[in-house]
């Protein structure tokens, strides 16, 4: 199968994958720039937010979801993986957030219940998807995920009549501040009520 | 030598089969793991809403069907599954089945192909129907599977080879996608540690703190750190350096060992002080496979210590004018003290204009002596 294939098309492919990489890598890096996550000054950032949508354009996100170029672009990342970012834990580290179910009985009992996964490595995912729930800006997406959780801590407490999902943040204390005794801060950010049948969230502050 | 002649030498190196046998057992022996830590979550993760799945894959899906319709993805395998009479629960059990047996089958170069081949797809469809549910292992694992789905298998270690009797992969494409997988590393680790750097709790030791005591991160006691608090801040800039400097130190083949070094034991310390022992596995796995073969400590150390040697004789003949071994005396003939310090100064070095041409030695192979500049190896091997 090789041996027909020319040089050529070798290098042109090596070519395209590897401005493909460079593309989305230097789009997130302007995306934090742009979006003042570093320390770089406001300069920067202004310069950031005009290079931001060349880069865009130059992968192609810039055009209609249903343009061909646009579609093969994604497809073709999807497929090799090279999409996401590669700055992990950059450029500063997110504080973990939290996500507490308060389960609510008929004759009145509450129970707490933290979602669960079988395994370590089960369980790395998970935090990936309070991550998530915590980083996204639409609304309903966040519900969605949310009553998922609650859904499937229902089903093993089938008892249970309403569950109240309160979601957030904490901010650990800098080593200085452990030192001195200081304990993680909580911040709650929102709660959800959720109500057997319909199941429907209810968003409360 | 023209710009197409030094690309070419660059990207299609003759090499050997190493590199692919590292990095087909280790992604082999990586699926095969991926598989058995998600058995008892794999349908809790993939399942339907409906069906005990703690998300859904429908909402994943959903966001990867408006980004492009073309990505395999678990439903895919569902609908096929149910149009001949198997309940989804079936269709994933066997998927994961089908997953496990690629790993296995990779590991020991078995149907190699079909084993990457299969490997990539099923772990593509479960991280994209996964989608909230995957994190940095599940990327790089698609980037692995992805070059190893696409270069010249089997290796000569496979069963494929060895038992099959398979033909092993041209030189110079075993060259050319070694080449990738490295310079892919390059720039993982050049943006990575681009990104951390322009963070400043990667300089003042805030980030590493964070993120070894951010559940579940927190394997180590933040007593333990906090007794050791000089060394985080060394160590979060250690970091910094050490990813963002990879393609400057890795590419040199005087640094490699040394960077190959420090790479490793930085992801054996994420997965020993993080619990990220998947994650760590698959980048030791690709870093490994990208720049281990063609590298022994013994001959490292031998070429170092032989730069030492040669530097103090070169400093030598510096101050003093007085190589070790020659008496002082006035150099009325140019050409006996040029072959006298020729002779003192092998195995090979340059000094000043005297170009010393090194004696080979007795075990050198012809792969390891010195080529005409015409046939010079890549720059990167």
């Amino acid at each position: 199968m090789h041996t027909v294939r020319p040089r050529a098309l070798y290098t042109a492919a090596f070519v395209f994958h590897f401005s493909v990489i460079v593309g989305v890598s230097c789009r997130e890096a302007v995306f934090n720039v742009a979006r003042g996550l570093t320390f770089l000054p406001g300069s920067c950032v202004s310069a950031a937010e005009r290079i931001e949508p060349v880069v865009e354009g130059a992968l192609g996100r810039r055009l209609s979801s249903s343009n061909p170029v646009r579609v093969g672009l994604s497809t073709y990342w999807e497929l090799a993986g090279v999409e996401g970012r590669y700055g992990y834990f950059a450029p500063n580290v997110p504080g973990p957030y939290k996500l507490v179910l308060e389960l609510h009985y008929p004759e009145g009992g509450v129970e707490y219940a933290l979602p669960r996964a079988s395994s370590a490595a089960a369980g790395l995912r998970l935090v990936g998807l309070l991550d998530e729930i915590g980083r996204t800006r639409s609304e309903p997406l966040r519900e969605y995920m949310v009553r998922s959780i609650a859904q499937a801590t229902w089903r093993e407490h089938p008892d249970a009549v309403t569950v109240r999902a309160v979601f957030g943040t904490i901010t650990p204390p800098r080593i200085g501040e452990f030192e001195q005794g200081q304990a993680d801060r909580y911040r709650f950010l929102f709660a959800y009520d959720f109500t057997r049948g319909d199941a429907s969230g209810r968003e409360g502050q | 030598m023209s710009l197409r002649a030094n690309a070419s030498r660059f990207l299609f190196p003759d090499d050997s089969d190493g590199w692919l046998a590292i990095l087909r057992i280790g992604l082999g022996l990586h699926l095969a793991l991926y598989a058995l830590s998600l058995r008892s979550d794999w349908s809790y993760f993939l399942g339907a809403s409906g069906s005990g799945g703690a998300l859904g894959r429908e909402i994943s899906e959903s966001m990867l069907l408006a980004e492009t319709p073309l990505v395999p993805r678990i439903s895919w395998f569902v609908d096929v599954g149910a149009r001949i009479g198997l309940s989804e629960t079936a269709v994933l059990t066997l998927a994961w089945a089908c997953l496990l047996a690629a790993g296995w089958a990779l590991a020991v170069g078995l149907f190699s192909r079909s084993a990457a081949i299969a490997g990539w797809l099923l772990h593509l469809c479960a991280s994209k129907s996964g989608g909230f549910l995957v994190y940095g292992v599940d990327r790089f694992m698609t980037i692995g599977l992805f070059y190893l789905m696409l270069s010249p298998l089997p290796d000569r270690l496979a069963l494929d080879h060895r038992w099959r009797g398979k033909a092993l992969g041209r030189p110079e494409l075993l060259g050319f996608f070694r080449r990738v997988l490295q310079v892919h590393c390059c720039l993982i680790y050049f943006f990575g540690g681009l990104a951390k750097s322009l963070g400043s709790g990667w300089w003042n030791g805030d980030n590493l703190w964070r993120a070894l005591t951010r559940p579940p991160f927190d394997l180590v006691d933040p007593a333990l750190l906090v007794h050791f608090k000089g060394l985080v801040p060394v160590a979060g800039i250690g970091v910094v350096l050490l990813e963002t400097c990879y393609p400057f130190f890795i590419v040199p083949k005087r640094t490699r060992l040394a960077w190959l070094i420090g790479i490793v034991v930085m992801h054996v310390g994420i997965g020993l002080m993080m619990g990220m022992y998947m994650f760590a596995l698959v980048m030791i796995v690709l870093n490994v496979a990208a720049w281990a073969p063609g590298l022994s400590l013994p001959s490292w150390l031998r070429h170092l210590r032989l730069r030492k040697r040669s530097r103090t004789t070169s400093d030598r003949v510096e101050r003093d004018g007085q190589v070790p071994g020659l008496q002082r005396r006035p150099a009325t003939d140019p050409d006996r003290a040029a072959g006298e310090i020729r002779s003192a100064l092998a195995p090979g070095w340059r000094h000043g204009a005297i170009v010393i041409h090194r004696p080979v030695r007795r075990d050198e192979t012809a792969r390891d002596r010195p080529v005409p500049s015409a046939r010079r190896p890549s720059p990167i091997s």
